[in-house]
């Protein structure tokens, strides 16, 4: 069984904006037993627990590139524009970025007062 | 993995790529929907070292995921010219190298490696480039829609369990722990206590915690449930073990596990070595075992103070549960429930104009009237209706189903524990749109099964319950008010998903006289299995024992009184061999009887199957008892010996059945109306018993496989892979989905509806059967199963001497007057019960002839005698394993047997008169004899043959009981009971069995009961009669009168109203081998024939005579070797006179 190999946690990671805790087995851009793809960013990655398959891996989050924070991949938290900055350091430094991210910030902002369902 | 592809698809294929590179006809033509478009890209991109592997679901969900991307480009294209392309200014140094045009390729924190097909080999050359990008431009899309979606679930997850109730008191319960060896948490269903704890405490660090629950079912979707919540879905942090499956291994931190297995783990190793942290979920259901449990660890844990214990409950009498644990701290947590209006509709006036018996389902009719009035159809929410039992259900199924035919708004399903799995699945099944559901449920949906989507409830305030009588070993099933906690728990089922209305069918005033608290199990059941555990694990006297509340006096002494009586406990009450061996197997004493006898008579198989089958709930289900197709298709596995048999025949066949190639045991079972789940049960059940008996050194361990040559064991291994396999995917697929219900559901006829979707899915996995045939040798069970069509006259008769010893007291005599009545009207006779009668299930049910004994043979000797009195050698008694109550006292699993041997083999007590031509077995049932010396011989050949099998028994049992302290290496040592021994033994038996003596067998009256002894009597002559019952000495009997001949048997003292004289009548006679002659009373006579000093002595050789040395000499049939014709015989001593004058 697959059990036996199960990967062992490094730790527990933690956004430092909304508290989201998981483990985490592997910090880099090559997700181990996969070859097929790479990460643009130093990751935190677990093994997805809602596949068997165990070479699928979850990405839980990085460090902003700005305010090097350590932050979860959600929505609320982050965002990925060729870099991971988290949604403050987005914030103040706006104009830095296309419209497309600035009008979805601004969309978010809404959406994040009320309990959002993210598929 | 790609199918096997045909030659016109590759012919095709190759067109497609003649054309392929001819770039501006492909653009126009180009066709993502085209499969072989598809397959070439999946040849390329979804290898299997690839992250997607084609063939794969993920690689079903891309291309639907793919499809609608291309719907959502083609909207958005045209719109992307007109954007103005922004031109963000500079910032921070950091962000300097965003990149200015937007692409929401720059949004992916992802790459593929996949292989670039501009410089690969293969079909991906023939692809056009664009295409090509345009495809990995979408797969890089779909991984991003991916992580997002699996990071949504995550975070969704832990949104949801940090909206529990419980999840603020995290911290407190974890600090309490600390602090207290026991902590009571206590909240209501919903606020998260069952999943969440367990994950507090493994978060804290904690890696060896158990967590026990009353029901199997909640530790399998236990551990499932917190095993997804705390990410170890696929791995096996969280696991659980129940009686036959488990899923712990080293790495399992917390395993969920029944109160049954935890108490055996207690018994292996009294202090827990293994846990950390017990956690008790359930504790306010009182559950027998678990107020045992609760006990046994307020002992030990000052001998484990290293030991945390967690009692979890309902907020239902805390302060009960805390006070017994020296006031633990208590962590009370608030429920989460909606708001739910009470209504009382008391039903006083109509059910005083309804005198019946039968429920009026009026008033449940209303309900369902008023909430169509009441609430718009398109406002969801289904009905919940508690009745007292399956009779209520069936009533109120035919009124609603009626109603809901009439109004099309409504899905009637009933629910109880009697219905196949399947039927009981269809609750969990959503009704169309417009339509309700309405569950028809006996308590079961108060805690056990949980249904989603419950707005109202009907609560009839009723249950039926099991009560015991402890002094006629008598389940009853009663209807009783519930109580005041069990309404809040039925009224709380209406509020688990919104706002909810609970209807209660009596006024409030009737709620204020509940009591409190449903009466506890510890006071409603038989404590045979829990004394016989509670001696087994040496907890001390049963009467002293620290209950959380003490159980009834008197059924503790009659638990005692019945395992004395069975063997399990001897005179001192402490355990003897055979009740150490009951003690571990998880069953009902009598049947572990069973098992053990069978065992010893090499008929380990057959009692394995029955032992197994009656363990079980019966398999035939309800509705085919009316099913006359299914009654016709059963008759061939009916057996005339009785239910047990027709079990036993069941089974076989259907192993059998399962053995054969492409036959589908599925649908045999459906034929005959029997619950195939039931037959599974049997087949584990009957694997525990035996690997149990083989541990014991009762039955000689799995016999080496036959050698089989190379391709047999190639194909086995072959089909074992494939088996694992069709087990993985199933759990894979996540097995059951749910189901939109039919309108018109034909519940009563499930047979019917289900051929439907099943036949549909004849090529669908039975996970079942290949769950079945991973865990059972097939073969094996084949070879048994075979083998029992050939059990021959003489095995069926020991077999049902093992049945009979084993069920034995529980007899019942039918009634005299029967073979005059319909077959409905049979009634029998136990020693506690009058007028008791079969179970409709039972095969005598139908063919109570078999029961008769008129009309079977000529017995007009005694031509005057009327029918109650007729003389028979073939009366038959009912072994029984259940008396059972409901609107009648029923007898449940019934088998016949010879009344006359059964009672001489098993009865406690047999008193007799002076010629012994009168027996009374047990106090209860009298026997009368037509000829006093057959009857001294048959006394005699009983006495000698039981201590001879409980001889045989003891040495067997106490050389296992030792072998299993110096633990199991000593095999060699000879047995402790010879082959050769208990073949002699069964002969014996056969023979005494077959003994034809004609006799009356009657129930006496209460009165007769009462004056039935001489007692004590002033004169005590000594009995002039040495050796009439072997050479035990006869003492006079303090109580009864007469003399006690063996702990069992009193002679003479019976008072009688016959010739006081007639036993001193004395005739000449000589012996034939003394030729002493003179006059003797027929007892005379018999005795000196014992003592003859010149009568043929019994085979020196014979090593069981030995063993068996009280009775020595009391055989009356010997071997004896003919010196004239050498031949060997078994004869009585006038039998060897009678064969020495044929020589002459």
């Amino acid at each position: 069984m697959a059990s036996e190999a199960e990967p062992h946690p490094l730790g527990m990671f933690e956004c430092q904006l909304c508290a989201l805790t998981a483990p985490y087995s592997y910090v880099g851009q090559k997700p181990p037993d996969t070859h097929a793809v790479v990460l643009l960013e130093e990751s935190y990655i677990m093994k997805d627990p809602f596949s068997s398959d165990k070479a699928r891996f979850l990405v839980l989050g990085a460090r902003c590139s700005v305010c090097g924070k350590l932050v979860c991949v959600g929505p609320d938290c982050s965002l990925f524009y060729s870099k991971r900055v988290c949604l403050p350091c987005v914030q103040e430094n706006i104009s830095a970025f296309p419209q497309e991210i600035q009008q979805d910030v601004e969309k978010r902002k809404g959406a994040s007062k009320r309990p959002s369902s993210h598929p | 993995m790609p199918p096997p592809r045909t030659r016109e698809e590759r012919d095709h294929r190759d067109r497609h790529h003649h054309r392929a590179p001819r770039e501006e006809e492909a653009a126009e033509k180009w066709d993502w929907n085209c499969p072989e478009t598809r397959r070439l890209l999946e040849d390329v991109f979804f290898r299997d070292e690839d992250y997607i592997r084609r063939g794969s679901e993920e690689c079903q969900k891309f291309w639907a995921f793919f499809e609608r991307l291309q719907r959502f480009q083609h909207l958005k294209a045209p719109r992307k010219e007109e954007k103005d392309p922004g031109h963000p200014k500079r910032g921070i140094p950091a962000l300097a190298d965003l990149p200015r045009a937007y692409d929401a390729r720059y949004r992916i924190n992802l790459s593929i490696l996949g292989p670039d097909p501009r410089s690969c080999q293969g079909p991906g050359r023939r692809l056009p480039p664009e295409r090509v990008s345009e495809f990995r431009r979408a797969l890089l899309h779909y991984l991003d829609f991916a992580q997002k979606q699996a990071f949504g679930r995550l975070a969704k997850l832990q949104r949801e369990r940090a909206a529990l109730p419980i999840a603020q008191y995290g911290n407190r319960i974890l600090q309490t722990l600390k602090e207290h060896q026991v902590v009571v948490v206590a909240g209501d269903t919903g606020c998260g206590k069952s999943t969440q704890v367990p994950q507090y405490l493994l978060a804290a660090g904690f890696s060896h915690v158990a967590c026990t629950q009353p029901r199997r079912i909640a530790c399998i979707s236990l551990a499932k449930r917190v095993g997804f919540e705390s990410l170890s879905q696929y791995g096996s942090q969280v696991g659980y073990q129940i009686r036959f499956e488990s899923t712990r291994s080293a790495a399992t931190k917390i395993v969920f596990l029944t109160v049954g297995l935890l108490l055996r783990q207690i018994q292996r190793e009294p202090t827990l070595p293994q846990y950390q942290v017990l956690i008790v979920d359930e504790v306010h259901e009182r559950h027998l075992h678990n107020d045992f449990l609760l006990g046994i660890l307020r002992r030990l844990l000052p001998g484990r103070p290293d030991l945390k214990v967690i009692l979890m409950s309902a907020t239902i009498n805390i302060s009960l549960f805390s006070s017994y644990f020296s006031h633990a701290p208590v962590v009370q947590v608030p429920g989460r429930l909606f708001p739910i209006t009470v209504v009382y509709q008391p039903q006083e006036a109509e059910q005083t104009t309804s005198k019946s018996e039968k429920l009026d389902p009026r008033p449940f009719l209303r309900v369902l009237e008023a909430i169509d009035n009441k609430y718009p159809p398109e406002e969801r929410g289904d009905l919940l209706v508690f009745l007292s039992g399956m009779a209520e259900i069936s009533t109120v199924l035919d009124a609603a189903q009626a109603y809901a035919s009439l109004t099309q708004r409504w899905v009637v399903l009933p629910l109880h524990s009697a219905l196949s799995v399947a039927d009981q699945d269809k609750v969990f099944d959503v009704a169309p749109a417009g339509v309700r559901k309405c569950i028809l449920s006996t308590n079961i949906a108060e805690t056990s099964v949980t249904i989603d989507g419950i707005r109202f409830v009907v609560d009839s305030g009723k249950v039926k319950e099991m009560s015991y009588d402890p002094q006629a070993k008598l389940q009853r099933l009663q209807e009783f008010w519930i109580s005041q906690a069990s309404a809040e728990q039925r009224k709380g089922r209406a509020g688990r998903t919104g706002p909810g209305v609970c209807y209660r069918l009596y006024a409030e005033s009737d709620y204020d006289a509940f009591a409190p608290y449903p009466v506890p199990e510890i006071r409603r059941v038989a404590l045979d299995a829990l004394v016989l555990q509670m001696k087994s694990m040496s907890v001390g006297d049963p009467r002293t024992f620290p209950f959380i509340e003490p159980p009834p006096p008197a059924s503790l002494e009659t638990a005692i009184l019945y395992l004395r009586d069975q063997g399990a406990l001897d005179s001192s009450e402490a355990l003897t061999p055979i009740g150490s061996l009951l003690a571990q197997l998880p069953v009902d004493v009598v049947i572990g009887k069973m098992l053990i006898l069978g065992s010893m008579f090499s008929l380990a198989e057959p009692v394995l199957t029955i032992a197994a089958a009656l363990s079980v709930q019966s398999p035939f289900t309800r509705s085919a008892q009316s099913n006359l197709d299914c009654a016709t298709a059963r008759r061939p596995l009916e057996s005339d010996q009785g239910d047990p048999f027709t079990l036993f025949n069941v089974f076989n066949a259907w192993v059998q059945v399962k053995s054969e190639r492409n036959k589908n045991s599925r649908k045999w079972c459906r034929r005959r109306g029997v619950e195939e789940h039931r037959l599974y049960e049997m087949a584990n059940l009957r694997r525990q018993f035996k690997e149990l008996l083989e541990d014991h050194g009762l039955l000689s361990g799995a016999q080496a496989e036959a050698p089989r040559d190379s391709y047999s064991r190639l194909q086995q291994r072959r089909e074992r892979r494939a088996l694992h396999q069709l087990k993985r995917q199933h759990e894979e697929g996540a097995g059951r989905r749910r189901k939109v219900l039919r309108l018109q559901e034909d519940v009563g006829s499930s047979d019917e509806d289900h051929e439907g979707p099943a036949s549909q899915r004849a090529d669908s996995v039975d996970i079942q059967d290949v769950k079945f045939k991973l865990r059972h040798n097939l073969e094996q069970l084949q070879a048994a199963a075979s083998s029992a069509q050939d059990l021959t006259r003489d095995q069926l008769t020991l077999l049902k001497l093992v049945l009979g010893r084993g069920l034995y007291p529980q007899l019942a005599v039918p009634d005299a007057f029967n073979s005059g009545r319909k077959d409905t009207d049979q009634i029998f006779h136990t020693q506690a019960k009058q007028g008791t009668v079969l179970h409709p299930t039972c095969v005598f049910a139908n063919s109570p002839e078999v029961l008769h004994t008129q009309g079977q043979e000529a017995s007009g000797r005694e031509g005057s005698q009327d029918a109650k009195d007729q003389m028979s050698c073939r009366h038959q008694l009912l072994a029984f394993v259940s008396l059972l109550e409901t609107n009648k006292p029923y007898l449940v699993n019934c088998v016949c047997i010879p009344a006359l041997q059964s009672l001489l083999l098993f009865s406690r007590s047999i008193d007799t008169n002076g010629d012994c031509s009168r027996l009374v077995a047990d106090g209860w049932l009298e026997l009368q004899l037509v000829d006093s010396e057959s009857a001294v011989r048959l006394l005699a050949t009983a006495l000698q043959l039981r201590a001879r099998w409980e001889s045989a028994l003891d040495r067997q049992l106490a050389q296992q009981a030792q072998r299993q302290r110096l633990g199991q290496e000593e095999e060699a040592e000879s047995p402790a009971v010879s082959p050769r021994e208990m073949a002699t033994l069964s002969r014996e038996l056969l023979q005494f069995m077959a003994a034809k003596v004609p006799y009356s067998l009657r129930r006496l009256t209460g009165l007769e009961a009462q004056n039935l002894y001489v007692g004590p009597q002033t004169i005590t002559t000594a009995p002039s009669l040495p050796g009439l019952f072997g050479n035990s000495t006869l003492s006079p009997h303090p109580t009864k009168g007469g003399y006690a001949v063996s702990d069992f048997l009193t002679y003479n003292c019976l008072t009688s109203d016959t010739d006081l004289y007639s036993e001193c009548l004395r005739s000449f006679w000589t012996c034939p081998h003394c030729g002493l002659h003179m006059p003797f009373t027929p007892l005379e006579r018999i005795a000196h024939e014992n003592t003859c000093p010149e009568a043929p002595r019994e085979d020196p050789g014979s090593e069981e005579a030995a063993s068996a040395a009280p009775q020595k000499a009391s055989a009356l049939q010997r071997p004896y070797h003919c010196q004239l014709c050498g031949e060997d015989f078994l004869f009585t001593p006038t039998e060897v006179l009678r064969h020495r004058r044929q020589h002459v």
